[in-house]
């Protein structure tokens, strides 16, 4: 799977959760997923597990603590899947 | 994997032991600000204490409190009402360690100082991952210690005045997933006078407050039982919360 193919899955699962429609429509790697999409913290837990059925992979609470960007998460999962 | 380093836990070993040293002033002066001050009373306060005392006789091992959160002296309160100051200076570790927000209570070196001195480890909520796993981490090591722990796993006030699951932080699951034969006492606290949130209860409240422990454990793995474990506590909270409104009808 390709580095952008992750990105836009990893896009599409965010979108539920976000809170900032404006800052989604303009999405890069760069954007934080707390601080600009206003993604709740505690549902975090919850995209990150959408993350683990998408891909299925395990992403330990660590990585998970790792995930600040959508490049984070990109990054994470283009390594779990190896 | 813990983020603590051995720094980090010297420095929690020494803030617990500033605390103890002065906890015969702070906690006595707590207790009847809250009763004379305020004027709060919780009814039945003498049976809650005993469960609670024979609970700590029967089980000594890491004991996590998590509540329900209606205002800002939430933790002080379910305090007062599971032991006597005097109990709790001879018996510091069953105190509580608290996450209070920093932005409410640590806002200067003030109130640093002080919340340095109650057993408080701030925390910014919706802040950095990292910080946040760091300050569970150190709840984690705290009451691997034998301390006793509370955290109120909707996060922050409950904006509804009813508990919301939709808002469990998953923190109580990771920690007690983390503690093998970790139990939870889960506990409704309740002031007469209290319809939604707020700072405070009313001036002369008087509480309700019941309480349940259990031993959440999960059958699955990585963050399914951190969630798992997190919503078994949720939903004995709610249960809670349904027995004290149905014993109002």
């Amino acid at each position: 799977m390709s580095e952008q193919e992750i990105f836009d899955k990893v896009v599409k699962i965010l979108e539920p959760y976000v809170k900032n429609e404006e800052a989604f429509a303009s999405v890069v790697k760069e954007t934080s997923i707390l601080e600009d999409l206003k993604v709740n913290s505690a549902r975090l837990v919850d995209v990150v597990l959408a993350f683990e059925d998408e891909f299925d992979i395990e992403i330990a609470d660590e990585d998970a603590d790792a995930v600040v960007t959508v490049g984070d998460a990109v990054r994470i999962i283009t390594e779990k899947l190896g | 994997m813990s983020t603590l380093s051995e720094r980090d836990r010297i420095a929690l070993r020494i803030q617990r032991e500033v605390g103890r040293f002065f906890g015969p002033l702070w906690i006595p002066l707590i207790a009847c600000a809250l009763r004379f001050g305020f004027g709060y009373r919780i009814r039945g306060v003498r049976e809650l204490r005993q469960r609670f005392l024979a609970l700590r006789r029967e089980f000594d091992g890491p004991l996590l409190i998590c509540s329900n959160h209606l205002t800002m002296i939430d933790s002080a309160i379910i305090a007062t009402a599971l032991a006597p100051s005097w109990w709790y200076c001879l018996h510091f570790s069953a105190l509580a360690w608290n996450i209070p927000e920093r932005r409410n209570f640590a806002s200067s070196y003030i109130n640093n100082a002080l919340v340095y001195l109650v057993k408080c480890i701030p925390i910014v909520r919706g802040g950095d991952r990292k910080d946040i796993a760091h300050v569970l981490d150190s709840l984690t090591y705290l009451m691997g210690l034998g301390e006793v722990a509370l955290i109120f796993p909707e996060g922050g006030r409950s904006r509804t005045g009813r508990v919301e699951i939709g808002s469990a932080a998953y923190g109580v699951g990771r920690i007690v997933k983390t503690l093998p034969g970790c139990r939870v006492l889960c506990v409704y606290l309740r002031g007469d006078g209290q319809d939604v949130h707020s700072d405070l209860p009313v001036r002369g409240d008087q509480f309700d407050m019941e309480f349940s422990c259990i031993e959440p454990t999960s059958e699955m793995k990585g963050m399914r039982a951190t969630r798992d474990i997190s919503l078994q506590i949720m939903n004995e909270i709610v249960a809670l919360e349904a027995r004290y409104f149905d014993a109002r009808q």
